[in-house]
C-alpha cells in the first residue's frame, strides 16, 4: 500500500501538452516534403475540421450530421470579409470564427437540449438550409453555384510579407494557424471543462447527478466545435482562392464523419490520422474510378461493423492489451 | 429540519407513484425508507434528488424550496445520490470517476488550466478513494471493477461532491452477504466520521435495523408508518403489509 | 401576386396535397422504424430512390404500371429486410450511435451502385394509361394522377392503422419495441419481428418513390434530399408519432407548393425555415411526446 502523500505528489505533476501533440506537429511540419503540397494543405485543413468535429462527437458524445454548416459559413464569412470588406487575412480568420460561433450558438439554442437523434437530424437540416440559401436566394452575395470568386490576391503583411498564392508559404501559414488550434483544442480537452465533456459522453445522467449543468456544457462544446470548424473553412477559402459551395454540401458533413471514425473518435489525434489516410486514398482511387463513394461507403460500413474504434483507437487498444498482459 | 417534504406527489398519467408524502429529516440522522416493491421508494428518491419534478407538493432543503430545481442544481446545493442501477463513468479510470465528482464543487467551465493541476481536487479524490477502499484500484478502468466495487465507487463519487445529505438507493443490492456486512459498516462509519445525514432505500431488513436512527415505511405511494427501528418492527400493520423478510 | 384566381390556388393545394402524401408515406415509414427499432434510418431516402428505379425496371420489363408498382414495393422491401438482417442487427446491442452510422454508410454506397447499373441520366416512368390527364371539378382542374396518390395514401394509412391496431401481428409489432421488456417475456422471436417492421417502413418509402416516379426524373442522388426533407417532417411533426408524420407531411407539401409559386428562389429553403420557427415556438414538435424529446 503506497503512502497517500506520495500518490498525491505524483498526481500533481502536469506539463504543457502531451508528447503526442508535439509528435503530430513535427510530422505535419515535414509533410509537404513527403507528399504533394496541395494535398498536405488539405490534410491540415480537414484535419483541423475533424478535430473540431470530434470535440463534439467523440469527446462530448453528440452527433452532428450538419457540421458542413460551420465549415461552409466560415468559408463564406472569411471570403466575404476579404472580398467585400478588404480586411487582412488574419482578420478574415477572426471574422470567420466569430460568425460561425454565433451560428453555432443559434443552432445550439434551438436544438442542443434535444435527444441525440433529433439533434443529428436538425443539424443536417440547418446545414442543408445554408446550402440552399447560398445556392439560390443569396446568390448575389455568395456567387451561387460558382462560389464566391474574385477574392483579392492573398498575401500576408504582418508580421512579415508572405505570398499566399505560392504553395509552400501557403502550407506553412496554414500549418501555423492549425498548429496553434491543435494546441488550443488539446488544452481545452484536458481542462476541467474538457473532463466534464468526457463525463457527459460516458454517462449523462451521472454527470447531471454530480452537479454539472449538462446542457450548458453541450452548448459550449457545440460553439467551440463550430468556431474551430469555421476557422478551418476560412483557411480552405484562402487555400482555394475562392469560396466553394461544396463546403456547405451534405457530403462534406458525411466525409468529416467518416474520416473521424476512420481515425478513431475516442482518441485526440485519431481524426487527423483518419483525414490523412482518407484523403490519400481518395486521391489515389479517384484516378481509376468515379465511383469513389461506393468504396468509401463500403469502407465505412465495414468500419462501423468491425472496427468502430478506428485506426488509432484499435492500435491504442492492442497496445494497452499487450501492456496489461506483460 | 434539514430536509422536509410536504404532501409531495408524483403522478404518471393515472399511476400515483407517490401520493402525498410528508417527510422530515434532521441533520446528522440516518434514515431508512422501506416498503414493498412498487411502494414508490425510488420515485420518492428521484423527487428528492431533482430527477423528477413533483406533480404536487413541495420539498424544502435548509428552509429553501427546491421542488422545481433540476438534478444538477440539487446536487450543487448539497444533496447527492447513488442510483438503484449503478451509474458510473465506465471507460474512465476509477480515479477520474471520483476526481470529476470532486471537481464539480470547484469548477466546470475553466478552459485553460489542465484538469490535473487542481491539487486540492486531486487530494479530495484520493482521500475519498481511501475511505471507500478503492485506492489501490485507482488506475483501473471503472468497467473492469466487480459489482460490489462499482457500488463503492458510486458511493465514493457521491461523497466526493461534498454532500450535506447522501441518498443511497439500495446500496447493497446485488452484494453477497459478506459484502453487505462490510458495506453496512462502511455506511455507518461514513455517517459517524463525516457527520453526514444519510437517507437509505433498502430491502435488506438486517441492514436497515442495524444502522438506522429512524425508519419510514411507504406503501402504494403513501406513508404507512414512521419511527425508530423498535417501533417499526413492532408495528402490526407493517408486518402485515411488508413481511420484512431479509435477503431472499 | 394578388391577381391569382381561386382556381389556381385550389390547384396548388391539390399539388401540395399530393406532394404532402408522398412525405406522409415517407415520414410514416421512418416513424415506424424509429418507434420499433429506435433507429433513425439515414438511408430512408435511398429506399425511396430504389422504389423509383424498381418501378422503372419493372414497367420496362412487363409494361404494366400496377404490376410494376406492387413488385417495386415488394422487391425493395425485401432488399431492406436483407440489409437489416445482415448489417443492422449485429449493431443493436451497441451504442445507439452505430445503427445510425450504418444506415448512413448504406446511403452512401447504394447510389453509386445504381450509377454503375443505370448511369447518371434520369429515368422516366410513363403515367399509367388510366390516370393521364385531368378532370374538372367545377372550375378546378384536378390531375388524375395526383388524386390517385391522395387516395392511395389514404387507403394505405387506413390499412396500416387497422393492421397495427387490430391484427395479431400488428399488435405484436407494437409491443416489440426494442426497449421494452415485453420482448423477453413474451418469448416470441422478436428478431424476426424487427425485420418485418423494418421492411414495412422500407416498403412505405419504396411506395413513395414508386408513385413519385412518373412525376420526376429518377436520378441516383434523389435519395439524400428526400431523406433530409423527411427529417424536417418528423422534427416538425414529432418523431415516433404517426399523427405527427401525417400533419407534418401535409404541411410541408403545402409549404413547398405555395412557395414555389410565390418565391421560387426560396422554394428549397422554406421548409427549413418553417422547421426553425416551429422549433422556437413548440420545441417538441406538433405531436411529439414529452420526455421523448
Amino acid at each position: 500500500m503506497e503512502k497517500l502523500t506520495d500518490i498525491k505528489r505524483e498526481k500533481g505533476k502536469v506539463g504543457f501538452v502531451d508528447k503526442s501533440v508535439w509528435i503530430t506537429l513535427l510530422i505535419l511540419l515535414v509533410l509537404p516534403f513527403l507528399i504533394s503540397k496541395p494535398l498536405a494543405t488539405e490534410i491540415l485543413i480537414y484535419g483541423l475540421f475533424a478535430l473540431a468535429f470530434n470535440l463534439l462527437l467523440g469527446h462530448t458524445g453528440v452527433l452532428s450530421f450538419g457540421h458542413a454548416a460551420y465549415f461552409g459559413v466560415g468559408a463564406y464569412a472569411g471570403g466575404m470579409a476579404l472580398r467585400y470588406f478588404h480586411v487582412s487575412v488574419w482578420t478574415s480568420l477572426v471574422v470567420a470564427m466569430v460568425v460561425t460561433a454565433l451560428v453555432a450558438a443559434g443552432i445550439g439554442a434551438l436544438a442542443i437540449k434535444k435527444k441525440g437523434v433529433y439533434f443529428a437530424m436538425i443539424s443536417l437540416a440547418f446545414a442543408q438550409m445554408f446550402y440552399f440559401m447560398a445556392l439560390s436566394p443569396f446568390r448575389k452575395w455568395t456567387g451561387g453555384e460558382d462560389g464566391l470568386k474574385f477574392i483579392p490576391i492573398l498575401k500576408l503583411e504582418f508580421p512579415f510579407p508572405v505570398d499566399l498564392t505560392s504553395a509552400l508559404p501557403l502550407y506553412y501559414f496554414t500549418f501555423f494557424v492549425v498548429g496553434l488550434a491543435i494546441i488550443a483544442l488539446w488544452r481545452i480537452l484536458d481542462s476541467p471543462f474538457g473532463r466534464v465533456l468526457k463525463a457527459i459522453r460516458e454517462n449523462e445522467v451521472r454527470t447531471r447527478a454530480t452537479g454539472y449543468n449538462v446542457n450548458r456544457a453541450k452548448f459550449l462544446s457545440l460553439v467551440i466545435s463550430g468556431s474551430f470548424s469555421g476557422l478551418a473553412g476560412a483557411l480552405f477559402t484562402i487555400y482555394l482562392g475562392y469560396g466553394s459551395l461544396m463546403t456547405l454540401f451534405w457530403m462534406t458533413s458525411g466525409s468529416i464523419l467518416m474520416m473521424t471514425l476512420l481515425g478513431g473518435m475516442h482518441t485526440f489525434i485519431g481524426p487527423v490520422v483518419g483525414v490523412g489516410v482518407f484523403m490519400y486514398l481518395q486521391n489515389t482511387i479517384s484516378v481509376y474510378t468515379d465511383r469513389w463513394q461506393l468504396f468509401v461507403g463500403a469502407l465505412f460500413v465495414a468500419l462501423v461493423l468491425f472496427f468502430p474504434d478506428g485506426l488509432v483507437g484499435t492500435i491504442k487498444m492492442k497496445y494497452r492489451e499487450r501492456k496489461s498482459r506483460a | 429540519m434539514q430536509l422536509e417534504t410536504n404532501g409531495v406527489c408524483k403522478y404518471f398519467g393515472g399511476l400515483k407513484a407517490v401520493d402525498g408524502v410528508d417527510f422530515r429529516l434532521s441533520s446528522g440522522q440516518l434514515k431508512s425508507i422501506i416498503g414493498p416493491n412498487g411502494a414508490g421508494k425510488t420515485t420518492f428518491f428521484n423527487l428528492l434528488s431533482g430527477f423528477y419534478l413533483p406533480t404536487k407538493g413541495t420539498i424544502h432543503f435548509e428552509g429553501k424550496d427546491i421542488s422545481r430545481k433540476s438534478m444538477d442544481q440539487v446536487s450543487q446545493r448539497g444533496i447527492t445520490k447513488t442510483f438503484q442501477i449503478t451509474q458510473i463513468f465506465p471507460r474512465l479510470t476509477v480515479f477520474e470517476n471520483v476526481r470529476i465528482a470532486a471537481q464539480s464543487r470547484k469548477t466546470a467551465f475553466n478552459f485553460w488550466r489542465r484538469a490535473g493541476s487542481f491539487h486540492d481536487v486531486n487530494e479530495k479524490a484520493l482521500e475519498v478513494l481511501d475511505l471507500v477502499m478503492l485506492l489501490d484500484s485507482r488506475e483501473r478502468i471503472a468497467s473492469t471493477l466487480s459489482h460490489g466495487e462499482k457500488r463503492y465507487l458510486e458511493i465514493g463519487m457521491a461523497l466526493a461532491a461534498e454532500p450535506k445529505i447522501l441518498l443511497l438507493d439500495e446500496p447493497t443490492a446485488g452484494m453477497s452477504p459478506a459484502e453487505t456486512v462490510e458495506a453496512t459498516h462502511l455506511i455507518r462509519d461514513i455517517a459517524d466520521r463525516l457527520k453526514l445525514t444519510i437517507v437509505l432505500v433498502e430491502h435488506d431488513m438486517s441492514v436497515v435495523m442495524e444502522i438506522s436512527d429512524d425508519i419510514l415505511v411507504l406503501n402504494e405511494g403513501k406513508v404507512l408508518a414512521e419511527g425508530n427501528p423498535k417501533t417499526i418492527s413492532d408495528n402490526e400493520e407493517v408486518q402485515r403489509v411488508y413481511l420484512g423478510g431479509g435477503k431472499k | 401576386m394578388f391577381d391569382l384566381s381561386w382556381e389556381i390556388v385550389a390547384m396548388q393545394m391539390i399539388f401540395g396535397l399530393a406532394l404532402g402524401c408522398v412525405y406522409v408515406l415517407m415520414a410514416g415509414g421512418l416513424s415506424i422504424i424509429f418507434g420499433l427499432l429506435d433507429v433513425v434510418n439515414f438511408a430512408h431516402g435511398t429506399f425511396y430512390m430504389l422504389g423509383a428505379y424498381a418501378i422503372f425496371v419493372a414497367v420496362s420489363l412487363c409494361g404494366n404500371f400496377w404490376l410494376g408498382l406492387v413488385s417495386a414495393v415488394v422487391i425493395v422491401a425485401l432488399i431492406g429486410g436483407v440489409i437489416e438482417w445482415l448489417l443492422l442487427k449485429p449493431l443493436y446491442k451497441r451504442d445507439p450511435l452505430y445503427p445510425l452510422l450504418l444506415t448512413f454508410g448504406v446511403s452512401i454506397c447504394i447510389p453509386d451502385i445504381i450509377k454503375i447499373c443505370f448511369g447518371l441520366i434520369g429515368k422516366v416512368v410513363p403515367y399509367p394509361s388510366g390516370l393521364m390527364g385531368a378532370f374538372m371539378w367545377g372550375p378546378v382542374m384536378i390531375p388524375k394522377y395526383r388524386l390517385f396518390i391522395i387516395v392511395l395514401t389514404l387507403v394505405v394509412l387506413i390499412t396500416l392503422w387497422l393492421f397495427l391496431n387490430k391484427s395479431n401481428l400488428g399488435m405484436i409489432i407494437r409491443a416489440s419495441t426494442r426497449d421494452s421488456m415485453m420482448t423477453q417475456v413474451l418469448g416470441i422471436n422478436v428478431s424476426r419481428i424487427w425485420t418485418v417492421g423494418f421492411m414495412i417502413g422500407i416498403g412505405l418509402a419504396a411506395l413513395a418513390g414508386a408513385v413519385a416516379a412518373p412525376m420526376v426524373a429518377s436520378i441516383p442522388d434523389m435519395g439524400v434530399e428526400m431523406t433530409i426533407e423527411c427529417f424536417v417532417v418528423v422534427v416538425i411533426g414529432g418523431l415516433g408519432s404517426l399523427g405527427g408524420a401525417i400533419i407534418g407531411g401535409l404541411l410541408i407539401g403545402q409549404v413547398i407548393s405555395f412557395v414555389a409559386l410565390f418565391a421560387p428562389s426560396w422554394s428549397n429553403v422554406a421548409i427549413f425555415m418553417v422547421m426553425a420557427i416551429i422549433l422556437i415556438i413548440r420545441p417538441r414538435g406538433l405531436f411529439g411526446e414529452e420526455g421523448r424529446l
